[in-house]
């Protein structure tokens, strides 16, 4: 029982009278309330005074009752402490002349009272930590093509449906350190096959092996170091989610679709692989980042279809804009069986609060041929100018020139409609005109719908 | 502090049977206040010299003096009592705080650092605030759906307004006529006539979409709404952050209707106004940002990182300090630039929970749960100071006359 700390200046009769009160037991409170006090008070005000001071001190021993139900018992909880330790092994808490500072841990009762549902929270959140995080992330998409100019091809007319269904895993190892796996399926028909352009029509396609089966897409371990300044990602990666990143532009599953709007193809990348990426972030708007992915899924060796990624990146405020972030990259790959090299720059700058513009640019060596060229510009609308709050919508084209003289312009404009936290809905519009060497250029019109769900 | 303050606390230290104050028939408080403190020492003579110290589980007030930062005492209020926020009065005499377990109120004295006063309230007695003339202090009951108003004469609840959902922060007019509530519960401020206590009326922040409520399970699970009202600095214009609609609402207090909403990131949490009142900044932890916003225009003009679990920002030496609670980082933003400078690393498994500025904007007292520490950071340099022994599981601090005295 918590010592009740007596008043300065009361009788020590009084004093008497709460000690014995405090040193009953609940039951039999009522009886010693009834009690008459050790020695007669002498007047009636007294006697009151003394009364007060006991239904004063029988509400506090309530009050002490009530909090150390089951419920308030109090917390065991394991503290980490730092001592001081002089050379006989003597701890304090100061530091002093022969003291060395230790680090220990010890246990303590805390008097934390909880209700029903902290404590179900918490063991409910403690478990969440310990156990293995699943999401998954499903899409339909259904496009529609019809051409445009050029001579007839097969896609003209054609309907197509891809569904992709992403299933997430995650699961924390140790500090600052998460496993993560992205295991993929599709299914289903991309216009690409048909149309044939230098960019997917569908970002999606991209993740397609084989259709109707589960491939593993990404498996790393993450751990920060360098007090979380330094993040470092081995396993089986994709760089495109490190290096060309934007913050319009990147992402098919709720941005455009057109895979020339969402990656830059001078960066090369086809498909994930063993690799490694590392970020240097220290929080004040500059990254560096550094990796290298194996692209190859017939590699024999780590050696083969190797690229090496480089970047840096700032947030820039320019002329009292928005704010904006501005990124340079640089690689080279062996893919081809000679080093060949690229670079390009990304960047996204807010104008207003609503309106936020885009490019990207890329230039990438071609053996014995012309290097090949991309670049796309564009914007996305969002606050004020939507249905729902959190809707948007944008606008791009991308221009791609390869070295061998193939060329491709496409245009494209979504509007992504929030439903709920879990769904979207979104349609696009895509104009595509190839522009192969030497042949007659052919242009589509692309109009698609892309369901996506994630949870 | 003033020479008047001064005299004030030496009075009441020395003579409270003398005082003014003391010799009304109604200050019932004063017999009781006075039998508390009578013949106790004086341990603080200048309360704007101290740090106050919310300790949950030791249920405990600290009180640690800012020059030194050691500890000058603190005052137990029982067992399970679970403080969770603290405020000095105006004149410094006193200390107020909520007891959430014990759904009491609790009046400290400063200057002997004494309890004088237990005060039942509403359930789970949690943010509170002083009327801008000291009278009254309003008790936030978020389980109760009320506010306790706790008269400073006679030390009494003197009414409980209904009527509220989880009210959380409470913000008063300069005048003092009305008291506007965060309602967490709800996506509403409430508006309450301080000079009857009466609720007036509730002010809507914003409108769900239609579409959004195909979406039950986000908003009728759990509602995240308005925590705080923030008053700008010239008194007229209020900004309501509402967690589960991503906006600020902009009330104008002459007419208690909203101006503007500014749509801003993911569950903001409330804003925070800067200390010369150009920007307020709420933290969106549904997307781990920061959103400034310019008062001038009423718009974001900077969206930018920020981290996990954000509690606060502190403004000092011209910088944003947003404590991020559970990362142990305090993430820094220049706010010339309106850009992220870097961060703290203040530590590795730790809770952080609140800080108070200085009133010289020159340091942070933050507080460190889990360690059972406060951590004085100069803004200027970023470098810190570890402070322990200041009692068990810190839950915020609280400087008098502070810019930035604010709990989660």
């Amino acid at each position: 029982m918590t010592p009740f700390p007596f008043p300065a200046g009361r009788p020590a009769l009084l004093r008497a009278a709460i000690a014995a009160t405090l040193c009953c037991t609940a039951g039999t409170l009522h009886a010693q309330a009834r009690q008459p006090a050790p020695a007669a008070p002498t007047t009636a005000s007294q006697r009151e005074q003394e009364l007060q001071n006991r239904v004063e001190q029988l509400e506090r021993r309530i009050g002490d009752l009530e909090s150390s139900t089951v419920l308030s018992e109090p917390e065991t909880s394991v503290k980490r402490v730092e001592v001081y330790v002089d050379e006989n092994g003597v701890q304090y808490t100061e530091p002093g002349p022969g003291r060395t500072p230790q680090v220990t841990y010890q246990r303590e009762r805390v008097f934390r009272r909880q209700t029903i549902n902290e404590k179900l929270e918490e063991a409910l959140d403690d478990a969440a930590s310990r156990s293995v995080g699943v999401g998954v992330d499903a899409a339909i998409i259904l496009q529609n093509v019809q051409q445009d100019t050029g001579p007839d091809a097969p896609a003209d007319g054609n309907t197509y449906e891809l569904a992709s269904a992403d299933i997430f895993f995650t699961a924390g190892l140790a500090q600052n350190t998460i496993f993560y796996a992205d295991i993929v399926g599709l299914s289903g028909t991309p216009p690409d096959n048909e149309v044939g352009g230098l960019t997917l029509l569908n970002g999606y396609t991209a993740r397609l092996v084989n259709q109707n089966e589960l491939n593993l897409r990404e498996s790393w371990v993450r751990t920060e170091l360098a007090n979380q300044r330094v993040g470092l990602t081995l396993g089986r990666v994709d760089l495109t989610n490190y290096f060309d990143h934007n913050a319009v532009a990147n992402d098919e599953t709720t941005q455009f679709l057109s895979d020339a709007l969402v990656n830059n193809p001078m960066l090369g990348l086809s498909e994930n692989g063993a690799g490694l990426a590392a970020v240097y972030d220290p929080k004040n708007g500059f990254s560096a980042k550094f990796g290298y992915q194996q692209s190859s899924s017939t590699a024999q060796n780590l050696s083969d279809s190797l690229f090496y990624l480089g970047e840096v990146s700032k947030l820039f405020t320019p002329f009292n804009l928005g704010e904006g972030t501005y990124r340079v990259w640089f690689r080279t790959d062996n893919s081809s069986g000679d080093d060949q090299s690229a670079y390009g720059v990304s960047l996204d700058q807010k104008l207003t609060a609503a309106l936020t513009l885009f490019a990207r640019y890329g230039q990438a060596e071609n053996a014995g041929l012309d290097d090949d060229e991309f670049y796309s510009v564009g914007l996305q609308l969002k606050n004020g100018v939507v249905i729902n709050p959190e809707d948007a919508w944008g606008v791009g084209f991308a221009n791609t020139e390869l070295g061998g003289g193939d060329a491709e312009d496409l245009l494209e404009g979504y509007y992504n409609l929030r439903l709920t936290q879990k769904m979207q809905l979104s349609f696009h519009l895509t104009h595509v005109t190839e522009k192969p060497l030497g042949v007659e250029e052919v242009s589509y019109l692309v109009p698609g719908v892309r369901f996506q769900a994630s949870f | 502090m003033t020479f008047q303050r001064i005299l004030t606390l030496s009075t009441i230290a020395g003579a409270l049977a003398a005082s003014p104050l003391m010799a009304q028939d109604h200050t019932q408080h004063a017999a009781g206040a006075a039998a508390a403190t009578a013949g106790r020492p004086v341990k603080i003579t200048d309360p704007s010299s101290v740090v106050l110290i919310v300790n949950r589980d030791s249920n405990d007030i600290g009180f640690m003096d800012i020059a030194t930062h050691k500890m000058v005492g603190s005052v137990f209020l029982g067992n399970n009592v679970n403080p969770h926020m603290a405020m000095m009065s105006h004149d410094g005499r006193y200390v107020v705080t909520g007891g959430t377990r014990a759904n009491k109120a609790y009046i400290i004295d400063v200057p002997t650092l004494t309890l004088v006063k237990e005060i039942p309230v509403g359930f789970a007695p949690e943010h509170l605030a002083f009327t801008p003339d000291g009278r009254y202090y309003y008790q936030g009951n978020p389980d109760d759906d009320s506010i306790s108003v706790i008269d400073m004469v006679s030390m009494t609840e003197i009414k409980r307004i209904p009527g509220l959902n989880e009210p959380l922060n409470i913000t008063f007019t300069p005048d003092g006529s009305k008291a506007y509530i965060g309602n967490y519960g709800a996506h509403w401020v409430g508006v309450v006539d301080v000079t009857r206590h009466e609720l007036l009326k509730r002010i809507e922040i914003g409108q769900m979409s239609g579409v959004a409520k195909l979406d039950p399970e986000r908003y009728l699970g759990e509602i995240k709404g308005v925590s705080n009202a923030s008053m700008s600095n010239d008194g007229r214009y209020l900004y309501a952050a509402d967690g589960d609609l991503n906006i600020v609402g902009v009330i104008d207090t002459r007419d208690d209707r909203v101006i503007k909403t500014i749509r801003v990131g993911k569950d903001p949490w409330r804003a925070y106004m800067s200390h010369d009142g150009k920007y307020a900044i709420t933290v969106n932890n549904g997307d781990e940002t920061i959103s400034v916003i310019d008062t001038s225009k009423n718009e974001v003009v900077a969206t930018l990182e920020g981290g996990p679990s954000m509690t606060g920002v502190n403004y000092a030496a011209g910088k944003a300090f947003v404590v991020s609670a559970t990362s142990g980082f305090v993430y820094v933003y220049d706010m010339a630039t309106l850009k992220p400078t870097g961060r703290i690393k203040i530590g590795v498994n730790l809770q952080l929970e609140t800080a108070t500025t200085d009133t010289a904007d020159a340091k942070l007292y933050l507080a460190s749960s889990t360690d059972h520490a406060i951590y004085v950071i100069d803004a200027a340099s970023e470098r810190f100071e570890k402070v322990t022994g200041v009692g068990l599981y810190p839950w915020g601090t609280h400087i008098m006359d502070s810019k930035d005295n604010y709990c989660h």
